[in-house]
């Protein structure tokens, strides 16, 4: 029996899908009876805007009592940490109003992170039973990572915590950092559309996680990929030249086929099983949209 | 002296319309410069951008101005701070330690703060118009709260009081006495351990006069921000964003007093369509192609709706069926966001 939920990471340069195809691999999950949490780190205000779960109770009866969504909030995660030592309300109140102790936190390099990272590891081992026999609460989490920036000196706030202090906090980032380069509880899962810069961005994170982790990439989950990068050669011979085709069709056939070439160059840099997700733009709700990328995520957290 | 800020979410193409802007800007003859935080690989080979503090001339022949561009390199700009603003005898010690170390390689705020930094010393050095493009993030906008962040931490009497007290106990050997005075910072070494404290106070009690010194280039800088008469902000983002985003920024500009211009929705698909249909191949990209096609224009037509009334231009600018990746590509946007075009627009 798993020690801990298994963590999938969800990571990628900004605005590539991460929110959505967090939700989508969450929902699928869940409607096969998996418990799953998605944690993410930005607002939930700012998640409901980009894709939302609203009406899941009612779509899908089985699926909701599965699914979890939570947003931690780092001086949320402060106040805990200051709670915990202090139990008397009146003097971790003292602390958490003084200004000292907001912008030593504030300005401290990497503890909002640290924190978040300790909170990560404590749900994904998190039993409602206290026996360790117990199955722990869930059978995903999935982290809605930030941006690839932030995500890896989120990781970093672990080892610079190790190498640079002493006393608790290292001894803190020397576990962390075990627990995060550790392949059976971690998994990473890059989103990238077929883009200069989000392919550089998944490049240099991946070998930053094999370097600084050894933790390789389990799939890469290609977004917004056009009809062309799974078509034949004599498909596409058949399209014939595009010189005087109206400036739509061409722009879709050139597009199409940058995005080829860029898909034969992201295998050949980066060896993990490529799963291509139409762009799908039209959908009644939400849901639909959720539940028909899902569809297409045929690979298993295994 | 004109400054454009650009802000806008990941993945929008938030740099290519920012060199694009200074590009036009160019071509009208003025000296501009755009300040990049994060170009693509081939964006930036093409502007020939390095790290470092070095502005960079980018050779466009038809231009009667300049045009300009910067990376924005955080750690050469705080290195540099240090240099200017810190007592000699402190440098060293300051951009030895091991806490500068970990702030000056990844706090994330720190982009933010040195963007400000950075700006200002651009504006010294003698560029007419300036267009910044922001960290990619809603939470870009903390670039003009942070310094007060900053500005606040070193006005406060007690880091005052903290940092001086140590630094004064330590220059007389009774650090631990020092330390022991201040019986608040006992209570947090109790949460974060002895080391990270000291280091902390440590650090801080030497960086407080660059801190200082900051504070007021900050504030500076944010005023030039707010003053319409010299800053103007733009939205940069695309249709599948458009309504949240620009719902978010309207809101968060108009908190903070700062003149909106224009929302530019970028890679939109909105080119014309063949009038017979093809089979095969073709059609399925066509297809998937009109698709895009219509819900980008009903995102369109709903931002015009709502926030039509609020910002001075909603501008369109057609994706390219290729990354941005050079002078040529800058040249097909900066077409499209031409002012002459502005009255065309509906």
């Amino acid at each position: 029996m798993a020690d801990s939920a298994r963590l999938v990471i969800f990571c990628g340069k900004g605005g590539v899908g991460k929110t959505t195809l967090s939700l989508a691999a969450g929902l699928k999950h869940a409607m096969n009876g998996r418990r799953v949490l998605i944690v993410s780190s930005h607002p939930l205000a700012e998640l409901a805007l980009a894709v939302s779960l609203e009406g899941l109770s009612t779509r899908f009866p089985a699926a909701a009592p599965n699914l979890f969504v939570l947003y931690i909030d780092p001086r949320d995660l402060i106040s805990d940490v200051v709670a915990e030592h202090f139990p008397a309300p009146a003097m971790a109140q003292r602390i958490l109003n003084s200004s000292i102790m907001t912008n030593l936190i504030e300005i401290a390099p990497g503890l909002k992170e640290f924190f978040f990272l300790g909170r990560l590891q404590e749900l994904s081992e998190r039993r409602k039973s206290k026996s360790a026999a117990a199955p722990p609460d869930y059978d995903y989490l999935i982290w809605d990572a930030p941006a690839t920036g932030h995500f890896l000196t989120t990781l970093r706030s672990a080892k610079n915590f190790e190498v640079f202090l002493t006393g608790p906090l290292a001894a803190a980032g020397a576990q962390l950092r075990r627990f995060f380069s550790n392949s059976q509880n971690i998994q990473l899962i890059p989103v990238t559309p077929l883009e200069d810069m989000a392919i550089a961005e998944t490049l240099e994170m991946a070998q930053s996680m094999a370097k600084d982790f050894g933790v390789n990439c389990s799939a890469v989950l290609v977004n917004c990929a056009s009809a062309m990068c799974s078509a034949t050669e004599a498909d596409i011979a058949g399209l014939g030249p595009m010189t005087g085709a109206a400036p739509a069709m061409r722009f879709a056939v050139e597009r199409g086929l940058m995005e080829r070439e860029r898909c034969v160059e992201l295998r050949a840099a980066l060896p993990a099983p490529q799963v291509l997700i139409p762009r799908i733009t039209q959908s009644s709700n939400d849901l639909d949209l959720l539940v028909r990328i899902g569809e297409r995520m045929d690979f298993s957290f295994a | 002296m004109k400054i454009i800020v650009c802000v806008g979410t990941g993945g929008v193409g938030k740099t290519s319309v920012a060199a694009s802007i200074a590009l036009t800007q160019a071509r009208a003859g003025a000296k501009c410069l755009v300040l990049t935080t994060d170009p693509s690989l081939r964006l930036r080979t093409a502007l020939g951008l390095k790290d470092g503090l070095l502005e960079q001339r980018v050779p466009v022949p038809d231009a009667k101005g300049e045009l300009w561009a910067a990376l924005l390199d955080v750690n050469a700009t705080l290195d540099e701070a240090v240099r200017l603003y810190a007592k000699p005898g402190n440098q060293a010690r300051i951009l030895e330690h091991p806490i500068y170390r970990s702030i000056a390689g990844s706090l994330s705020g720190m982009q933010e703060l040195m963007a400000v930094e950075r700006i200002d010393q651009l504006i010294l050095r003698g560029f007419d118009n300036i267009v910044v493009d922001t960290a990619p993030s809603r939470h870009a906008l903390d670039v003009f709260d942070k310094p007060e962040l900053f500005a606040n931490f070193s006005d406060s009497g007690r880091v005052r009081f903290v940092s001086r007290t140590y630094q004064f106990a330590e220059s007389v050997g009774l650090t631990a006495i020092g330390r022991g005075a201040l019986e608040f910072s006992s209570r947090v070494e109790s949460i974060l351990g002895t080391t990270m404290v000291r280091q902390m106070l440590d650090f801080y009690s030497l960086f407080y006069p660059i801190a200082e010194g900051y504070s007021a280039r900050a504030r500076r800088t944010v005023g030039l921000l707010r003053d319409a008469s010299v800053t103007e902000f733009r939205i940069v983002t695309i249709p599948a964003k458009a309504l949240r985003d620009a719902q978010f920024f309207i809101e968060a500009l108009n908190k903070r007093k700062f003149a909106i211009g224009m929302i530019c929705v970028n890679r939109t698909w909105h080119h014309a369509l063949p009038e017979v249909t093809p089979e095969g191949l073709a059609a399925e990209l066509l297809d998937s192609y009109r698709s895009v096609s219509a819900s980008h224009r009903s995102a369109i037509a709903r931002l015009r709706e709502t926030f039509g009334a609020r910002v001075k231009e909603i501008r369109i600018l057609n994706e390219l069926e290729r990354d941005v990746d050079g002078v040529e590509s800058l040249r097909r946007l900066a077409d499209q966001l031409e002012p002459s075009l502005s009255a065309a627009a509906s």
